[in-house]
This record gives structure tokens, sequence and C-alpha cells, in this order.
């Protein structure tokens, strides 16, 4: 056991402090964290658009004509639509603050460059027609949400690291002091900025060359699809619950580390299913992100909610009786720094084989209960982590008890699965507390 | 005095926060605690005599403090007991420590 705590502590926690502190992932999480408020504004329409109640579109339509629902879409092309645009510039922003450079600059830089990466020219091909038109002046919906998430997260990492090469080396317009400040940092950043679009520009210019046509093209059939195929599938799910809940049982934020290597996959995925849902066709993917939002991590990572009710029923320790009911209340709303620390889970391997096991099997059962369309899978509303299971998982599903019955069903799959292990736990934490009142009462004897 | 607390997001710290808040009342503490998630740390940290980081974010504990060092507080990781058990008594002791020492 100590062996196990040591190889955790020596060999485990270094690599995932690099990689937890690493700027560039950091950078990529607050980026698509940015996005996130617009996201969940947007599925507030979603959700209006598309409410599960009989005779609800009638009742609409008859109401506010038959375009009720293409109306209820405008907020959610500016918000869930435009994803990629500020992520875009969240990302560059971020990054460029760690290199302390201006991120102002950085960011504004990395729209541009963006957008320079971007066709405005597409293929479309009208209702009645046979063969598509091409359309010049005009940019694809597609490019600036999830589908361009990939292009746009990296050109923003790369021009800032083209920004801050050129601004770390001094190679800016220096003006005046008299002039005021903020006129002299628009002018500094004529000559990076000027560099960063000369190299997309390149860039685009060479793809053009190629069968690939655009760069958006490129990044999605060379990089973004194989990674969709690892990262979106059974085996790849379970690879990356199992580093989430590896590193938790180290006591650190495993969600958040994976998340930066990961959340672009799963938020690129969520966004597929979101545009295939507004135009009522069959969802492309099981895991996006919600699919561990709001139907795996119930009570929190790990599946803790089970564990908590275990508590909260059984515990006979006195310490685990007051655990479960400080737990309950936020493992309700999926928090569970709580239980991971309090119990401990932490570095307390009698509980950590529960705490891996209930995560790899809720995984497993959820995946292949959508897989053979049992459940519905998550539809791309972004619904918070934080909402209470049941609500969440039918919410996330667009509306389908088959999702709040999945939540009931991992909540019952954890709890067997803890409940055992809790025993032996709370056993020995009552007899500790048993020796410990015996050996009270015989020094008040004596 | 003001007690500066962080974690992913902001959340689980901010069942600490209140009761941390109860200790400073009951021990007749003037203090402002407040709890963010990590990126907006910078935004607050102007304010904080004191930066605590959540045990499962430690991993930027190298980052933190070179910034507290430069706003001249004091950061350090919450003791996971401590952080688990909600113990706002012991990790306002501490807090109220950190602070001291750092005069």
């Amino acid at each position: 056991m100590n062996k196990f705590n040591r190889f955790l502590e020596e060999k485990v926690m270094p690599v995932a402090a690099k990689i937890g502190g690493q700027r560039h992932l950091l950078a990529l999480r607050d980026g698509i964290i940015a996005t996130m408020p617009f996201i969940v504004i947007g599925s507030f329409f979603m959700i209006l658009a598309n409410l599960p109640i009989p005779g609800y579109a009638d009742w609409m339509t008859s109401i506010f004509g038959p375009t009720w629902s293409a109306k209820l879409n405008y907020p959610v092309d500016a918000t869930f639509n435009i994803m990629s645009l500020i992520a875009s510039f969240a990302v560059a922003y971020r990054l460029a603050e760690t290199y302390k450079v201006d991120a102002m600059s950085a960011g504004t830089i990395s729209v541009a460059a963006f957008l320079l990466s971007t066709p405005f020219s597409f293929n479309f091909t009208p209702v009645d027609a046979e063969t598509g038109v091409m359309v010049t002046g005009a940019i694809s919906k597609a490019f600036l949400s999830s589908k361009g998430l990939f292009v746009a997260l990296l050109i923003g990492i790369l021009s800032t690291e083209i920004y801050r090469w050129v601004v770390k080396r001094n190679i800016v317009i220096k003006l005046p002091s008299s002039v005021p400040s903020s006129v002299g940092k628009s002018f500094a950043a004529l000559i990076p900025g000027f560099l960063v679009l000369f190299v997309i520009w390149v860039i685009r210019l060479l793809v053009e060359l190629t069968p690939y046509e655009n760069i958006n093209n490129l990044f999605m059939t060379v990089l973004g699809e194989p990674l969709k195929l690892v990262g979106l599938t059974l085996g790849g799910t379970i690879v990356a619950e199992l580093f989430v809940t590896i590193l938790w049982a180290c006591g650190l934020h495993g969600t958040n580390i994976v998340k930066g290597v990961m959340e672009p996959i799963w938020y690129g995925a969520m966004g597929d299913n979101m545009t295939a849902y507004q135009a009522h066709e069959p969802l492309p993917h099981i895991v996006t992100q919600q699919f561990f939002d709001n139907f795996i991590h119930i009570g929190g990572t790990g599946v803790t909610f089970g564990l908590v009710l275990s508590m909260v029923l059984f515990a006979k320790s006195q310490q685990m009786k007051q655990l479960g009911r400080l737990t309950l209340a936020p493992g309700i709303f999926n928090i569970n720094e709580p239980v991971i620390f309090g119990l401990p889970i932490v570095l307390n391997p009698i509980m950590i084989i529960p705490f891996v096991l209930t995560s790899i099997v809720t995984v497993i059962v959820t995946f292949l209960g959508m897989d053979m369309g049992l459940v519905a899978k998550p539809v791309g509303i972004a619904v918070p982590w934080t909402m209470p299971p049941v609500i969440s998982g039918y919410l996330a599903s667009g509306g389908h008890l088959s999702g709040a019955v999945m939540n009931i069903v991992n909540i019952l799959i954890s709890f067997f699965i803890y409940l055992p292990f809790f025993k032996i736990y709370d056993r020995a934490k009552k007899r500790e507390e048993d020796a410990m009142n015996a050996a009270e009462l015989k020094e008040n004897i004596l | 005095m003001n007690i500066l607390l962080c974690c992913a997001a902001g959340m689980s710290t901010s069942l600490l926060v209140s009761k941390m808040e109860k200790a400073a009342q009951e021990q007749g503490i003037d203090a402002k605690i407040w709890a963010v998630a990590s990126n907006q740390v910078n935004l607050n940290i102007d304010e904080a005599d004191v930066l605590l980081l959540g045990p499962q974010v430690r991993f930027l504990l190298p980052k933190m403090k070179q910034l507290g060092e430069e706003k001249g507080i004091p950061v350090d990781a919450i003791n996971p007991v401590h952080y688990g058990m909600c113990n706002g008594q012991e990790v306002l002791k501490t807090a109220i420590n950190m602070i001291d020492n750092n005069k």
C-alpha cells in the first residue's frame, strides 16, 4: 500500500503537475471556457425551440406563425455557432497574458488570423437545385461553429507565439513618450500583426494549391477527424476517464487536467450534435462534453453520489455519519471535493478501487446504452455540470425520459459498487473510534 | 484582512468560505473571505492579503507563488484533511498565521 502511494506521489504527481500547469494547455482550456456562457445562453433558446411537450409546436405556430422556430434560432447562431470565433480571441488573450505581452492586441490579431484562414466563399446548393453554386462574399457559419474549433485554437496559439517572438525581440514601432500609451500600443501591434497575418496568408496560399482547398479542410482531415476517431470511441473514453480518476486519486483535479487535452474534441462533438439536432438529423456522436458532465460525473467525478448515499444510509462510525451529512447537499450539485478529501479517497487504496471501477463501469454501460439506441444521446444542449442528476440527464438528452433513467441506473451502479468497500472502511473507522472511546473511559475510571 | 481562496471553478472552495466566515464571526475577526476560479485569480489578487489554493489545484502552486511574490502576499495550498472536512476554523487559523508571518 505504501509502495502504491509512493508511486502516485513520486511518479504520477510531477507529470500531472507539468501537464496541469502547461501554459498552452491552460490557454486552450481558458479559451474554451470563455465560450461557455454563450453556449449556455444559446442552449436556453435551443431548449425553447425544441420543448418536448406534445402540441407545443402547433401552439407556438398558432401564436407566432410558422417561422417561430427559425426565429428562436437567431440567438443560437450568434452564440453557439460562433464559438470558434470567441475561442480564437480568448485562447490568444490568455496565452499572451502568461507571456506578459499585450493580451488585447494578441487577441484581436488572432481573430484576424483565424478569419484569414477561412474562405469567404462556399458551395451552396439551393433547395430545388441539383448542383451547388459558389457563393462569394459570405462565410459559411460552419467555419465559425464547432467545425472551426481546431483551426481557431491552433491559429490562436501559433499567432500568439509569433506575436510574442516579435515583441520580445523588440521589433516594434516605438513612438515618442509624448504619445498617449493606448495610441502607442496600437502601433506596437503593427509589425507583429503584419508578420502573423503574412505567415497565415502564405500558409493559406500553399494549402490552396493542395486538394484540401482550405486550411479548415486540411486540419479537419489530417488532425480533427483522426483525433475524434480516437477520442470519441469507447476505448478512448475509458482511457480518458481512467486518467481523470487516477489523477483525482492523487488529489489533483483530474477533470481539469485532462480537459486541457480532450476539451477541443468533446466540445467539437457537442457542436456537431447540436448542429444535427437543429437540423433534425441523426446525432453523430455519443461522447460529448455532456456525456461526462451530465451522465457520468453524477455527484462529481467517480460517480460518488452512490457513495454519499451509502454514507447517509449505512454509516456506523461517527466520522462517516458526519461526512455523509456534510457531503449530501454539495453532492446533489455534483460537487464532491469534501468526499474526495474528507473520506478521503485520495491515496486511500480501499476507496480508490471503487472510485475507478464505478467510473469505468458507468462509462461502458452509458456508452453501450446509447449505442444500442436504448438511451437518447446528448443533443448538444449545454446543461451546466452543476445541474442535479436525473434532471440533467433529461435536459441533456433533449427531454427524453431515457436520459433521466440512465442517470438513475448509474446512481444504482455506483451505490452497489461503493457499498461493500465503504462498509469495510466504515467498520475500520468504527473500530478506531471504539478503541479511542474505551481508552478514554479507562483513563476516566483510573 | 482579506483572504482569497481558489480552486478549479471556485465552487467547492466556496463551501469552505461560508465555514470560514462563520468561524471568523464567532471569534470576532473582521475578515473578507471569497473564492474564485483559478483563471480569475489575477483579477482578484490585488485585494487579497493571502491566497490559499484548494489541494486539487496545487499543481498551480509554483505559478501562483510567483504571482504572490510579485504582489508581496503569501500563497499556499490548503491542508487536504482540513479541506475535505470543510474545517473553516483551522483554515482560517492557517490564513491568519500566514498573514502574520508575512508582516
